[in-house]
């Protein structure tokens, strides 16, 4: 059973798969970076993008991986009004005032999902998402390929954004010192809306991206929000190469775990792996200081 | 909790404040101990769950608005406590009395064990840290078989009657209430808070944080453990999911906030709203969490320290806004 | 002061909530409750329970309700979402029994769920009769007195696929992976009836693994059945984990002969999410609209015309259970739950999933078919005397 082509194979499928559980987590890492808030909904967030990229193909036969860009513009402009109305408000509370507002919002959403959707689990259908590639000894689903494609194409726009322009600039200054940010000009209720925008419209695509490659269901969601705060926290708060970077240890740890002790204990190596982490190295193994 | 929780004026009254309400208490517990008396099973059963739910919430009150600890793990010694008790039960057939108090002790050992890598965590990732815990604890219990996996164990006797399970509830719930009128009203509310609102300042001080922390955290997973012990006999069968699930962390958390945070009646307060509230939404079935979640964002934004808080505000003392 | 009568105020208002919130039924109807999954992981099985549990009440109730005592009455039926948690089925059920004051019961699905409301109702003693619970798994509780159960057989549906197999000359290599989750009948079909049958049939076992009820991942399990060249596939799980057990298969090149997925596979919502790659899948079934019982096919007709959703074989087995409770009912001409329990046991009768007689473990076994997914409908390929279409062999 072990031999060279499975264990090359698993860890390849690993370092893909932890592509596409970076692009998951990244909104949640951008989010908690610069409003400190842990966005319980995040999971949401991601089945919505599901959905979205699910009805995208139904309504106009589209590929939903082509219609990326529309459900990402889709679901950050839902999260526009969530921001408005019911964070912003809670600016000056502290952060458990926003956290448990992003609690109750995910509650609605899923009883909202079973009114709309019904209850029934889904999966988008797409004949290149269930073939297999093989390369040399390796062999993994090409849909891990492509995902990861995507996730690091996004990520990498997303750390080109944070660095490299002006909201970048603005953003990352109010992740430091919000304050300190607002004397000098920043308009930090803007930065914020549009950061949780952002955040939200990277779930959304890493959503899809999972409704193609997996299957997603209303309570998905809380799974999905568990793996992103293990990612989150194995490459750092607020570090968008560090989100990939512990996408990728998360997915290869989990991949490595399930040969060796079993699928069954997959989840259970990632949440072992995440609160030593947490234990250990609270602020995640790449962190210097936040970006 | 910082900014969202105003600390309550705890104006240190005489010494017989402190009497007044151990006094209350044990009067509350001599009238409900004869309720099986006089009132239906419908009652009963209902107050039975109000009771756990107090021991719950008294406990994660404690941890959130005393010392500053938002859980999302108390899922974790709930399910603890439920396999402890029929462990207990099942292999020893110990006296349910003393299955409940090694629960308790259970539940503060797994505290104890815990603590020193959850406390490394301050503020929201504690919070996180919780919630991997729970979600840790659950995983093993659905895989190891040893445990009965995902298909759960029995009790193998039949639990006892209604009245005997209300009045063990009650009892819980009374010494949850007793140990929380222990930290109110003596010197250790005064330390919790210094804990709570600057624990680096705290420490300068002479307080000793970790200590403080630890008995909160340890103390409220005794409750809990104990709750989840006397609910788990009552239902008879359980199995991973409805024990470590997530949804006794959510709706410990939601009543307590619902209740006010920190108050010292918010936990009641907190635990009656939800069963009343639970009540009247199971005949609507499709709404119901829906409804919960609106309540909570709107409790949230304009009442921060929940219904108690909004029933101080009546009378013409005003707070200025948080 | 000022503060706690305030605060009491509060308590008072929580209070008379509670008050209101106690429904009144007229004083005549004779009362039955459920508790249900209609939100949570199982709310799709929950919806068709209690689709079938009200068709059963208003056709009785249309045509003018049941006698007892001489006078005519209307059935109130009340239903409660517990949420797919155990915790809510049991205070649901207590609260039904007394709050609502019903007079027997109707059971939820999936054994945590059924276990949970069918112990305090025989506790209470309350008739319950419920379906969706497997009858190993019913009987393995304990000793019921006031509980009764309407579905299929365990071993009966394990064997149906290698019956199946045998019968209609399927030319396999012989080896099997068994592929199961551990709850509990997952556990007793693929943990022990499967492996014993297997031997029987005269086929190998090269693979028996287990995985958690909600697994995510299975590209060990998967790798491993595929390196030990298995042509037949059996699987036991629910349908999230059947989807992406299937999907990853695709995924990995994996194509047996033959592919069965237990439990998982029933539900048209498995069809709809895996398009062509349901097509040649395998499922056990206890019902079908073409089976020759009393109104099997009307009451999917109707289903379908009310609800523009495909039929479940679950609608069958909720619909009946409560007619046989109503039955009973009538029978007993009385609303004493000791006699409406012994008119249960005294059932007889066919039904639209079959014959319904308990014994005297208070357990009914419904048939056992064989189901392929053609294009998106399931197509019953065994027994010879059901079949509606041809086996597909080998899976494509």
């Amino acid at each position: 059973m072990l031999d060279v082509s499975t264990i090359s194979s698993t860890i390849v499928s690993g370092v893909l798969l932890g592509g596409i559980l970076a692009l998951t987590a990244l909104g949640l890492s951008i989010v908690l970076g610069v409003m400190r808030l842990v966005n319980l909904a995040h999971g949401d967030f991601l089945v919505v993008g599901a959905y979205a990229g699910l009805f995208f193909l139904q309504f106009t036969g589209i590929d939903p991986l082509l219609g990326v860009p529309a459900v990402a513009v889709f679901v950050g402009l839902l999260a526009l009004p969530v921001y408005r109305l019911l964070l912003a408000p809670l600016a000056n509370r502290g952060a458990e005032a926003q956290m448990m507002t992003m609690f109750a919002v995910s509650i609605i959403l899923e009883n909202a999902f079973v009114l709309a959707f019904s209850a029934d689990t889904r999966s988008i259908a797409r004949d290149y998402a269930t073939v297999p590639l093989t390369l040399g000894p390796v062999t993994f689903p090409l849909i891990y390929l492509i995902g990861f494609v995507i996730s690091v194409s996004l990520i990498l726009a997303v750390h080109w954004l944070v660095s490299a322009t002006a909201f970048g600039r603005d953003l990352r200054a109010s992740a430091v010192d919000a304050e300190a940010a607002a004397t000098l000009g920043v308009d930090v209720k803007r930065v914020q809306m549009l950061t949780f925008a952002l955040g939200a419209a990277c779930a959304g695509v890493g959503g899809t991206l999972i409704g193609a490659a997996f299957q997603f269901s209303p309570s998905s969601g809380a799974a999905y929000l568990l793996n992103s705060l293990a990612v989150v926290v194995l490459g750092g708060l607020g570090s968008v190469i560090g989100t990939l970077v512990g996408g990728i240890a998360l997915g290869t740890l989990q991949s490595i775990g399930g040969l060796a002790l079993g699928d069954g204990y997959r989840d259970l190596v990632g949440m072992a792996v995440f609160l030593l982490v947490l234990a250990f190295r609270p602020d995640g193994f790449l962190a210097r200081g936040r970006t | 909790m910082s900014e969202a929780v105003a600390s309550c004026p705890h104006r240190f009254r005489a010494p017989g404040a402190g009497l007044v309400e151990v006094a209350v208490l044990v009067g509350a517990l001599a009238v409900l101990w004869f309720a099986p008396d006089f009132a239906g099973d419908y009652w009963l059963q209902l107050g039975f769950r109000t009771f756990i739910f107090i021991a719950l919430a008294q406990g994660w009150n404690l941890m959130a608005g005393s010392a500053g600890l938002v859980s999302l793990g108390t899922s974790c010694f709930v399910g603890l406590g439920a396999y402890v008790t029929f462990g207990l039960l099942n292999r020893l057939s110990l006296p349910l009395p003393l299955a409940l108090l090694i629960c308790a002790i259970a539940g503060g050992a797994l505290a104890a064990l815990v603590s020193p890598a959850l406390f490394r965590l301050r503020g929201l990732y504690f919070t996180v840290g919780t919630l991997a815990l729970a979600e840790l604890l659950r995983l093993l219990m659905v895989i190891v078989s040893a445990f009965g996996g995902a298909s759960g164990i029995f009790l193998q006797e039949d639990p006892p009657a209604l009245p005997v399970l209300f009045r063990y509830a009650l009892v819980v719930a009374l010494i949850a209430s007793l140990a929380m009128t222990l930290c109110a009203r003596t010197r250790i509310s005064v330390i919790l808070r210094a804990v709570r609102d600057d624990e680096d300042a705290a420490a300068q001080m002479g307080v000793r944080p970790y200590r403080v922390k630890l008995g909160a955290f340890v103390l409220a997973s005794a409750l809990a453990a104990m709750a989840g012990g006397i609910q788990a006999v009552k239902l008879g069968a359980i199995e991973p999911y409805g024990m470590f699930g997530l949804q006794w962390s959510i709706d410990v958390l939601s009543m307590v906030i619902i209740g006010g945070v920190g108050m010292r009646l918010g936990p009641v307060v907190g635990a009656l709203f939800a069963v009343a509230l639970g009540e009247m939404l199971a005949d609507y079935p499709e709404l119901h969490i829906a409804i919960t979640g609106a309540i909570l964002i709107v409790l949230i934004r304009f009442a921060p320290h929940g219904v108690v808080g909004l029933g101080a505000k009546l009378p013409l003392t005003r707070r200025m806004p948080a | 002061m000022k503060r706690h009568i305030r605060t009491s105020l509060a308590a008072a208002l929580t209070a008379s909530m509670l008050g209101l919130g106690l429904s009144a039924a007229a004083a005549d109807d004779i009362v039955i409750g459920a508790s249900l999954p209609l939100s949570g992981p199982l709310a799709g099985f929950g919806s068709f329970q209690q689709w079938g549990y009200k068709r059963a009440v208003e056709e009785v109730n249309k045509a003018g309700g049941i006698a007892i005592d001489g006078n005519k009455r209307q059935v109130k039926l009340i239903i409660r979402d517990d949420k797919t948690d155990p915790n809510a089925t049991a205070s649901n059920t207590e609260t039904l029994i007394s709050r609502d004051r019903v007079v027997a019961m109707l059971g939820s699905c999936t054994p945590a769920l059924v276990n949970a409301g069918a112990l305090v109702s025989d506790r209470a003693k309350k008739p319950m009769v419920t379906g969706c619970d497997p009858l190993e798994a019913f009987k393995s509780v304990r000793r019921w007195s006031y509980v009764w159960d309407i579905f299929f057989h365990e071993p009966e549906l394990a064997a149906a696929q290698f019956k199946a197999m045998a019968e209609l000359g399927a030319e396999t290599n012989k080896k099997v992976a068994i592929w199961h989750d551990n709850g509990p009948d997952g556990q007793v079909v693929g943990g022990k009836i499967w492996p014993a049958l297997a031997k029987e049939f005269g086929y190998e076992v090269v693979q028996n693994a287990e995985f958690p009820i909600d697994n995510s991942q299975f590209t060990s399990i998967i790798g491993e059945a595929k390196s030990k060249g298995a042509e037949v596939v059996l699987v036991d799980a629910i349908t999230p984990q059947a989807i992406a057990i299937r999907k990853q298969m695709a995924s990995a090149g994996y194509t047996p002969k033959v592919l069965n997925i237990e439990k998982g596979a029933e539900p048209v919502q498995f069809a709809e999410a895996l398009g062509k790659l349901s097509d040649g899948i395998l499922v056990g079934g206890y019902w079908d609209p073409t089976f020759p019982y009393p109104g099997a096919a009307d009451l999917a007709k109707a289903f379908e015309s009310e609800t523009k959703l495909s039929s479940s074989q679950h609608i069958a087995d909720s619909y009946a259970a409560a007619q046989v409770l109503l039955d009973a009912i009538a029978a007993a001409g009385s609303t004493d739950p000791e006699k409406i329990n012994a008119a249960i046991a005294k059932t007889d009768k066919s039904y639209v999933v079959g014959p319904v007689k308990f014994d005297e473990n208070h357990t009914a076994k419904l048939p056992i078919v064989s189901l392929q997914w053609q294009g998106g409908k399931g197509v019953i390929i065994w027994p010879k005397a059901a079949k509606t279409g041809d086996f597909l062999f080998p899976l494509r």
